[in-house]
């Protein structure tokens, strides 16, 4: 095992990950946000059922000239100055129960079940593929350096020298009307794919660039001299001896690239480059309820609260996940701040401010 | 003319409402100059005249580029009417109808000093083919027209302009009996002979109207200022066009129309081009109808195009079958009461509209239909553009042929590339989509020409979306179009109306009304709504 694994282990021989653990739950606040981001995702994963059983319709069935009771009154779904019903909560039995989304009469409640699945899954696998390539780029950069290091880190810098929002705006415009032909897979400008895409590629000289100085760091250690001197290849040392040095961090950056992936992708919808019409997502949502702003703020409000907790929930979880891996990342914090430890965090003796 | 943006609710201001009074902008009461300000939301995809082919744009340059004839500086239909522009009278027709012979007013300038020249006609004239305008095939009809279309050659032989006497003599083909209208439409403004052949929207050529525009930035706005030629000697030449009473105008691009609304209501600019949406439409209404608000009828019709040639609808029973599966009633409560349900080719106030309705909603009879017909092609693509509601009748539409059986994607492009996005043949995945058109000029041959005849299909700024080419049909347009506009030709237009739907290339759905919407300092009573231009600019006059 790697040496600086050997240190981190505690008095009482417990591994890295199990301390991590005992860290992780005693911060009240990460766990409490964790277990807001588990109910939002329960949440959208009840989505078929709550369609099937309860509204009874699909996310993107219209029903703009349909009329349904609530409380016994006949009312538009849309009326005829085109404004969408609000929310009847269970007065029609489920139905609409968050009101309809537009002229179209969409069931609002259903759409933010189904917008959440697609915001969510593009968020995680867009962080996936990010956490991906950057660790690979990261790998490779760091412990090669040289002439990969440079071409790496260039290819990185020239990603890096656009806004990230603008370069994916600028790829989302042209992708969104050919699609993207890879060899012979094409992905259609419709296919949720290509956001993710988007996203995976823009955000990776993000994560790629901390990852790559933490290597070239991890390369000039003992353990690696020794698995050298032991006959290891290049292969094995990159996947044996730093990529386990690695997780800690991978791990904290994936959460927290959830959030930003979501975040990016809520603003392509809004913008119309992301996910595209009539798909649900909690981007488009806004985007379509932008219209109605005026006599239906809340068409706007409900998916922004959404995001925002969803988003809120991942990054203070991945703080605490942060700080649960790497206590002295804290502690540097700490004594860079000044600020306390919130409740259940740890510090080390002799290190404090 | 398509309006690619809900667009007309338009706005006109006010001003010297009266044809004569205009020459300099001499009026009884009311101000005289200032700056008007006005907002659009989107950027027109071209303000060069001989490009421009969308109602924002010709509004923006209805006083700016004139042709040899124009229209009428007035409202309703009134402002349907052809009056010499920069020529000295409506053409004198000949040879059966095929000889048109105009003569240029003598002493007219471009705004930059540079005399006006007969032969800047011909010049402009071939500019405009060798752009490949969507204006184009309204005078491929000019003898060497086409050939120069093809070719961009040599000359239109078809047109001789003398610089001396000012004659310009126009040999047709054919008798065209719409050539005097087309004869108005800002593609064929003169320009100074010499003008690059590329689209110049960004450094626009001088104007000869009252107005030229002296600043452009593509996607934010544009300024005009009075042209200094007017008040010399233009004005007094053409006493028609009224000359305005603003100095200067500011157009700027405010994408989100509660942002337009909000400055008129608060006089921080004075006017907004852009159709209210339908979420501040009864608000509005309600508030200003009368002293800041006036609804205005329009000519025009919304419809979702088939492509004729590609499968699945190249198959009659499937487009018929779409046809019954549409329900114009959803989709006028999709435009929130703005939109009269249309289900034919012709709206009404279009001379030979005679309602009829062949395929009344009936979405069981569809789902039969479609199923005798087993297209064996279900994937297609649904196009629109992304103003609202646009894009939510391109949803709707979605979801109807989703219904249908077909599996159904859905694009929706930026409003200001959306026209020549689907009128390029090389972008793929042309199936069906949302379109409007709104009249270019009062005569049923607007609609038919442009959008449905075969010989309209061109490989860019093609408005024949559904690419459909039948040549019966084809035939009849060229022969209606020969003959005067009288109430036989308009029973035969009626006629062409209903054989069209019989082949169901489009799936007509509306027709809309549109506003104008003013801030409280434009004195509302004074603005000119032409029904080809929308707002006039020169009518635009402070309290």
């Amino acid at each position: 095992m790697a040496e600086e694994s050997i240190a981190a282990t505690g008095p009482a021989g417990d591994s890295p990950w199990r301390l991590a653990l005992r860290r992780l739950r005693r911060n009240r606040v990460a766990l409490g946000f964790l277990g807001l981001f588990v109910l939002i995702v329960v949440f959208v994963l009840a989505a078929p059922l709550w369609a099937d059983n309860v509204a009874e319709t699909g996310p993107n069935k219209t029903h703009t000239l349909q009329k349904i009771e609530v409380d016994g009154e006949k009312r538009d779904v849309v009326n005829p100055e085109g404004k969408p019903i609000g929310p009847v909560w269970f007065g029609a039995g489920g139905k609409f129960f968050l009101g309809a989304d537009s002229r179209l009469g969409r069931d609002e409640m259903v759409r933010l079940m189904y917008g959440g699945r697609t915001s969510l899954f593009i968020g995680i696998v867009a962080a996936l593929l990010t956490t991906l390539l950057a660790t690979l780029l990261g790998l490779l950069s760091g412990y090669y350096r040289g002439w990969t290091d440079t071409a790496i880190s260039r290819a990185m810098d020239v990603v890096w020298a656009f806004p990230v929002l603008l370069l994916a705006i600028a790829l989302g415009l042209v992708l969104a009307v050919g699609g993207l032909q890879i060899g012979p897979l094409h992905l259609s400008g419709g296919s949720i794919w290509i956001p993710i895409l988007i996203i995976g590629f823009v955000s990776t000289p993000y994560m790629a660039r901390p990852l790559r100085g933490e290597v070239l760091a991890l390369r000039e250690k003992e353990f690696v001299e020794a698995a050298v001197a032991q006959g290891a290849g290049s292969l094995r040392i990159m996947l044996a001896e730093l990529l386990p040095n690695l997780w800690s961090t991978i791990i904290v950056f994936f959460t927290l690239n959830i959030a930003a992936s979501m975040l990016l992708e809520s603003a392509l919808s809004f913008l119309g480059v992301g996910v595209q019409a009539p798909n649900a997502s909690w981007g488009t949502m806004i985007a379509t309820s932008n219209n109605l702003i005026s006599s239906a703020p809340l068409l706007t409000i409900i998916p922004g609260t959404m995001i925002l907790l969803t988003v809120l929930s991942l990054n203070v979880f991945g703080d605490g996940l942060r700080d649960a891996l790497d206590p002295k990342s804290k502690v540097r914090f700490e004594a860079h701040s000044g600020l306390s430890a919130p409740e259940g965090s740890e510090t080390i003796e002799g290190l404090t401010p | 003319m398509r309006k690619p943006v809900l667009a007309l609710l338009v706005l006109a201001l006010a001003g010297g409402s009266t044809l004569g009074l205009a020459a300099c902008g001499s009026s009884s009461g009311g101000k005289e100059g200032g700056t008007l300000t006005g907002s659009y939301a989107e950027f027109p995809e071209y303000l060069d005249p001989a490009l421009a082919y969308s109602s924002e744009s010709w509004t923006a340059i209805y006083d700016t580029y004139i042709p040899l004839l124009t229209y009428a500086h007035a409202s309703g239909p009134a402002g349907s009417k052809v009056i010499p522009g920069l020529a000295t009278s409506l053409p004198k027709v000949s040879n059966n109808g095929k000889t048109y012979t105009l003569t240029l007013r003598k002493g007219l300038k471009y705004s930059d000093g540079t005399p006006v020249k007969a032969s800047d006609f011909p010049a402009s004239v071939e500019r405009m083919l060798a752009l490949e305008s969507g204006g184009s095939s309204f005078y491929t009809g000019i003898v060497g027209a086409e050939k120069f279309a093809e070719t961009k050659q040599g000359h239109v032989s078809g047109i001789k302009a003398d610089d001396k006497t000012g004659k310009i003599v126009i040999d047709l083909t054919k008798p065209r009996g719409t050539f005097t209208n087309e004869l108005a439409l800002p593609f064929v403004a003169l320009l100074p002979k010499g003008t690059p052949v590329k689209n110049l929207t960004a450094d626009l050529p001088p104007a000869s109207g009252p107005y030229k525009i002296v600043k452009t930035e593509p996607g934010r706005g544009w300024s005009y200022e009075r042209n200094p030629q007017w008040a010399k000697t233009n004005g007094k030449l053409m006493p028609e066009i009224p000359g305005g009473h603003v100095n200067k105008i500011a157009i700027k691009v405010a994408s989100n129309d509660s942002t337009q609304v909000n400055e008129v209501e608060r006089g921080k600019t004075d006017w907004m081009q852009t159709a209210i949406s339908a979420d501040l439409y009864p608000k509005v209404k309600e508030k200003y109808e009368g002293t800041q608000f006036r609804v205005e009828p329009t000519v025009s019709t919304y419809y979702f195009w088939m492509n004729t040639t590609k499968a699945p609808f190249d198959d009659l029973k499937v487009r018929q079958a779409v046809n019954y599966a549409v329900n114009p009633a959803a989709l006028e409560r999709i435009y929130a009461g703005t939109l009269s349900p249309l289900h034919q080719i012709l709206p009404p106030g279009m001379p030979g509209h005679k309602p009829f309705d062949l395929y009344p909603h009936d979405m069981a009879k569809a789902k039969k239909m479609i199923a005798e017909a087993n297209p064996s092609d279900r994937d297609i693509t649904v196009w629109t553009d992304n103003e609202s509601p646009n894009n939510e009748a391109g949803q709707y539409y979605q979801g109807v042929l989703q219904e249908l059986g077909f599996n159904a994607k859905f694009k929706e492009i930026s409003a200001e590339n959306y026209a020549p996005l689907i009128g390029n043949e090389n972008t793929p995945d042309l199936d069906t989509g949302w379109f409007d058109w709104f009249e270019d000029y009062p005569h049923p041959n607007d609609f038919f020409q442009p959008q449905l005849s075969g010989e309209s299909i061109q490989p860019t700024s093609n408005y024949n979306l559904a690419r459909i080419d039948d040549p019966a049909l084809n035939k009849k347009i060229v022969e209606l179009n020969e003959e005067p506009l009288r109430p036989q030709q308009e029973a035969d237009y009626a006629q062409l109306d209903r054989e069209f739907m019989e082949q169901a290339p489009w799936a007509p759905y509306g027709s809309l009304t549109t506003s104008t919407f003013v801030s409280s300092a434009i004195d509302l009573g004074k603005v000119i709504y032409n029904p080809t231009f929308g707002d006039d600019l020169t009518s635009f006059q402070f309290k």
